[in-house]
Parts: C-alpha cells; sequence; structure tokens
C-alpha cells in the first residue's frame, strides 16, 4: 500500500473532527451555553426587617436617694455564694461612693462565734446565692440580727446545682434542720421562691429568658418603669410587698404556666431578688436596672438596727453547749 | 459406524452451540431487558441522602447532587431521604436555599427516617411534600450557641474590644436574629398546614411523626417507597428509574477526625461531672440528638 492511498482517509479524517469540534465551540455562541439563570433566593426568602434584633438602650446613673451615711453591709462569702465579684462591683461602687462601708465575710471569718460577731457590728446582710448549709447558729444569728431591725437583703439565681437558697438558709422549716428545706411551709423571713426559672416567649429582650419586669409596689420599686432581668427565679412573700412582677404571658418554666409572677419581694427588713444578672456591668444600665439598683442600695442602709444583736453566745446560752437561739432584744 | 460417529458429533455441536446461545443470551438479556425498560422509563427519581450532622462539606455533597438533579434531563423529581438531628446555622440555611432552588424546578418530596430535626428541618421546608413514619421526630425549630466568649488572656493583642470577643447580649442577639430567621421560614412554607401559632413554633419542640401530621409540621405518614412513588406521581411519571445518592463512604472518617468548622464552643450540661462540658461535634449521635437536636450559632473569626 502506498502512502498516498492514506492521504484521502486522513485529510477526511482531520475534516471530520474539525467539524465536529469545532461546531461544539462554536454551538454555545448561538445557543447561549448551558449556564441556567441563578435568581437570587437567599435575599428573596430573608425578611431582613424582621431579622434584625436592635441593641438595648443603656443609660443612665445608678444613685442613692438615702441620706444615711456610715452604714455597714456585710457581704456573705462563707457559705460558697455563687455571686461573682463583677455583679457585686456595681451594688458596692454605689454603697462605697455614698459613705458606706461594704465587709466581706469568708468561709475562715465566719468559724464558730465570728459570724455572729460580723454581723453584730454590721447593719445589712447580702446573701446571694449560697451552696453550702448555714450552721443553726450562723441561722440563729441571722434571725436575731432582722429581728433587731437588721436589713436582710436575699438574691437567688434559678437553681442549677446548688439547692435553693431557702433550703440552704433553712427557711422551710425550723432553725435546727438548716439543708432540708420543704415546700409549702411558712418562711421565717416571710419570702419563698419557686423552682424553675421565668420566661416569656411574648415580649422579651432578645431571648425568652430575658424577662421585663414593671413596678410594684414599696420603696424598690420607687422612679422604676421596667426591668430586664435574665434568668430569674420567681419569688412570693405572704404579708410584704411586691416590688417588681413579670409582665403578663411570663410563664415558669417548670409548670408552664402564666401567672403575674412577683420577682422582687420586700416583707419588712427583708428584701428577696430572683436574680443576679441585672448586678453585672454590661446589665445595670438596660431598661430601669440602674434605678432598681439604687433602690436596692437605698434599702440596705436606710434599716434602723436596734441593740446589739445577735447578743453575744454568753448571756444568751445557760449551759453553752446548745446552738443560739435568737434572743429577744431591747 | 462413520455415519453414526458423524452424525454423533453434529449433534455434539449443536448442543454446544446451544448452550452457547443461552450463555450469551443471559448475558445480553439483561441488557436488551434494560434498554426496553429504560425506553418505557418516562423519567428518573432521584433520592438524594441528607444524614449526619448538617456541616459545610456535607452540604457541599448534597448541593452537588441537587445541582445534578436540576441540571441532568432524565431527573424528574427529588427524594430527600433525611435522618439528620441538625447541624450549623449557615450550612443549613445554605441547604435550604439549594432545596428551594430545586423544588422550584421539580417536585421535591421529602421522607424522613428517624429524625429530622432543626437545620434538617430547615432544609427540607421547601419541599413539597414531607413524608413521616410513626417513630420519626421533627422539629426543633431553634437555635443553641455559646453565650458570650471565655476572655482571651492578655497576651492576645486584638485591634478592637470587639474583635474574637462577642458579649453575651450580642450572641442572644445574633440568636434572635437566626431565631427569626428559621421560624419565619417554617410559617412561610408550612403556613397553610401549620396550626400552630409562631410562639409555639419558637418552642422549639421535637414532635412524633402521628403528631406532627395533625399539626401541620409534616404532610403523611409513609415510608421511603410510598414518598418515591408521590415524587414521581407529581412529576407525572407512571414508568419511572430510581437513582440514589449517598453520601461518600468516607464521610464517617472525617466526622471523626476533623475539628469544629468555626472558634465556638458549644457546651452542654453534663449529668456525670454535673458541670458543662466542651461539645465538640454538638449532634453527635448518642449526644443530644435526638431529643435535643439543634442547630448552634455559627460564630465567624
Amino acid at each position: 500500500m502506498e502512502a498516498r492511498d492514506l492521504t484521502g482517509p486522513a485529510v477526511a479524517f482531520v475534516v471530520v473532527v474539525a467539524l465536529i469540534v469545532g461546531g461544539a465551540a462554536v454551538l454555545p455562541i448561538f445557543s447561549g451555553g448551558d449556564t441556567p439563570e441563578v435568581s437570587n433566593l437567599a435575599q428573596q426568602q430573608a425578611d431582613l426587617d424582621a431579622a434584625r434584633v436592635a441593641a438595648a438602650d443603656e443609660t443612665g446613673e445608678i444613685t442613692m436617694d438615702s441620706d444615711a451615711t456610715g452604714k455597714t453591709v456585710l457581704v456573705d462569702k462563707a457559705h460558697g455564694n455563687e455571686f461573682s465579684d463583677e455583679k457585686l462591683s456595681t451594688l458596692v461602687n454605689t454603697l462605697v461612693e455614698n459613705g458606706h462601708e461594704v465587709r466581706f465575710v469568708t468561709q475562715e471569718q465566719a468559724r464558730g462565734s465570728a459570724w455572729n460577731e460580723s454581723l453584730r457590728s454590721a447593719d445589712a446582710l447580702l446573701v446571694a446565692n449560697p451552696t453550702q448549709a448555714y450552721t443553726p447558729e450562723q441561722l440563729a444569728g441571722v434571725r436575731a440580727f432582722n429581728d433587731a431591725g437588721g436589713r436582710v437583703l436575699l438574691l437567688s439565681d434559678p437553681a442549677s446545682s446548688s439547692g435553693s437558697i431557702l433550703s440552704i438558709l433553712g427557711l422551710g422549716v425550723g432553725p435546727q434542720q438548716p439543708s432540708s428545706g420543704g415546700p409549702g411551709l411558712s418562711s421565717t423571713f416571710g419570702v419563698a421562691g419557686h423552682s424553675g426559672y421565668l420566661f416569656n416567649m411574648h415580649e422579651y429582650q432578645h431571648n425568652f429568658k430575658s424577662i421585663y419586669a414593671t413596678a410594684g409596689s414599696g420603696s424598690l420599686s420607687q422612679d422604676v418603669d421596667r426591668v430586664v432581668f435574665r434568668g430569674s427565679v420567681a419569688v412570693s412573700t405572704d404579708s410584704g410587698e411586691r416590688a417588681l412582677t413579670a409582665i403578663e404571658q411570663t410563664k415558669l418554666s417548670t409548670t408552664r404556666r402564666a401567672d403575674t409572677y412577683a420577682v422582687a419581694v420586700q416583707s419588712g427588713d427583708v428584701a428577696m431578688v430572683g436574680d443576679t444578672d441585672f448586678l453585672a456591668p454590661t446589665d445595670a444600665y438596660t431598661a430601669d436596672n440602674e434605678a432598681f439598683i439604687g433602690n436596692l442600695a437605698d434599702f440596705l442602709v436606710s434599716g434602723q438596727k436596734t441593740g446589739n444583736a445577735p447578743t453575744p453566745p454568753s448571756t444568751g446560752s445557760e449551759n453553752g453547749t446548745g446552738p443560739t437561739l435568737p434572743m429577744p432584744t431591747l | 459406524m462413520n455415519r453414526d460417529s458423524s452424525a454423533a458429533s453434529a449433534k455434539a455441536l449443536f448442543v454446544v452451540a446451544i448452550v452457547a446461545a443461552v450463555l450469551v443470551s443471559s448475558v445480553l438479556a439483561p441488557v436488551a431487558y434494560d434498554y426496553t425498560t429504560s425506553t418505557q422509563s418516562e423519567g428518573t427519581v432521584s433520592v438524594i441522602t441528607v444524614s449526619g450532622t448538617i456541616s459545610a462539606s456535607t452540604v457541599d455533597g448534597i448541593s452537588e447532587d441537587l445541582r445534578n438533579a436540576r441540571t441532568n434531563d432524565s431527573i424528574e423529581a427529588v427524594v430527600l431521604k433525611v435522618d439528620s438531628g441538625g447541624g450549623y446555622v449557615a450550612p443549613s440555611e445554605r441547604l435550604y436555599l439549594e432545596v428551594l432552588r430545586t423544588a422550584e424546578q421539580m417536585p421535591v418530596v421529602a421522607s424522613v427516617q428517624g429524625v429530622g430535626a432543626s437545620g434538617a428541618y430547615y432544609g427540607m421546608l421547601p419541599a413539597d411534600e414531607i413524608f413521616v413514619l410513626s417513630s420519626t421526630e421533627v422539629g426543633s425549630v431553634g437555635v443553641v450557641s455559646s453565650g458570650g466568649s471565655v476572655p482571651l488572656p492578655e497576651s492576645v493583642i486584638r485591634t478592637g474590644p470587639d474583635k474574637a470577643q462577642p458579649t453575651a447580649d450580642e450572641r442572644r442577639q445574633t440568636v434572635e436574629s437566626l431565631k427569626r430567621q428559621f421560624v419565619g421560614r417554617v410559617m412561610q412554607h408550612r403556613g397553610d398546614n401549620i396550626t400552630l401559632s409562631r410562639e409555639e413554633v419558637a418552642y422549639a419542640k421535637t414532635y412524633l411523626g402521628p403528631r406532627a401530621v395533625e399539626n401541620g409540621y409534616a404532610d403523611q405518614i409513609g415510608a421511603l417507597p410510598t414518598a418515591i412513588d408521590h415524587a414521581a406521581e407529581m412529576a407525572g411519571l407512571e414508568n419511572y428509574d430510581v437513582t440514589r445518592q449517598e453520601p461518600p463512604q468516607s464521610l464517617g472518617l472525617v466526622l471523626l477526625t476533623s475539628q469544629t468548622d468555626n472558634g465556638t464552643m458549644i457546651y452542654k450540661r453534663s449529668a456525670q461531672t454535673n458541670g458543662l462540658v466542651p461539645v465538640t461535634r454538638p449532634l453527635m449521635v448518642d449526644e443530644i440528638a435526638p431529643y435535643n437536636p439543634e442547630v448552634n450559632a455559627n460564630g465567624s473569626a
């Protein structure tokens, strides 16, 4: 076979290939290619206005109205209190700026009779989220302190791993059994907290657990329109005042029932607030939280404590072996 | 004698020829059968598997399958075979948009196997029909995220106070915004069927199949073959082929070895340690899912 005989087929081959490949290359120019039309579904589908969440306004100053001076506020840090210094700082700064003294009682400083000695020289006591039980002597001391007009402020977040403030303080049962609380029994302090946390799926600030509460009665609600509590426990009082009440449609996590839940109550010289987060510097100026913090500071320094309560044990117990009982004061 | 032997050999040859013919036919017959079947088939239903954590990599694969379904002329309908408790937010939205784009072109039917919750439910929202089993769980329309951030050590130099340090309230705003988007899309796509209010949906409850059909989270009780048949019927196919797109086999390994896609750590409270423990894969099978399958917010660096 001559090479010349192959020329024809070779030319035919090249021409066919050139036609097919060239045609394939040119075809998209006329057909417009196979790129599908792309619509911006992400933008069409998103309701951007509804998705925008505005930041909360943070305005105002924490001020005190009370003209009392030189009062001593004792902060319990002796019972494994889950309460950060950061949260405490807003209240402590306010008190110190207004000429009051804040003392901390550590675990070492609360042993034996030291706890009652500390109380004796104080005008008010702040207890937040204790996780360790109080001894009967300590509890009796607090009661005697309160009976003598010493102000007691209880702060309680919803219980997590720690027990509720009531069972720790032994408020639900008699003073001799501090660590086993029982629901439904009257509290010696006239205040009590519910289990679970409060939430509101209808109206809230940024999160269903960040509930709004509006002013009720009493000095704690003065100049307060509404406050924001982030994770709050419902508190109740028998004869006291409901200082702050959660807004409508607020529900309790454990029962899922809507009710008018109080989140801050005052019963005489005892006040209880179902949250500690509102004290944190980041939340202290949200809504009217700053006004409420000022009111709490006023509450702490406005007591009229009389006598030298709690009385030293030598005069209170005859044999010195039993627990210190609250003694009548002068 | 010669005549006998030649007759015998002719007979043997005849038998060999028949055997050979049967053998060849047994190879060719299925091909011929398939050919006729395929000429009878009016189109193909593509079954695309959505399983495991909804992450960037799993959505990449599913997106590719969905794109193929859209561009392949023979594919007339898509069935999503879903078994996932959710995953990350942004991949879940990507999945949603890809399914939506597909649903604009052809019928898309979701068939939930075990769990179709949170991000997986988000992804199947644009489906024309959602099939569940009596034991299937769907729902969990919500977002979980870590709140705030752990303070960085002083040795870390940042350019601004918010760099890599979102505050708890910023996280709350982010999660709230993501929740509104998720709930909004549920109401948009399931709005006609759903008997729950926006507020009730936002509780993020997970519902079992029969309840889900009742409240409109799903449409019908039915297994995968029913869903495939329904998809074909919606596409007007009487005779159809089915192709199955399974996730790559290496997926399990990837899940076990890869780290979180972002800097956000998810924590859960452990009953054993009574404290917070980090969840690097928040939806690993035996941990939160299927009873608490959540989408977690995707923090960015």
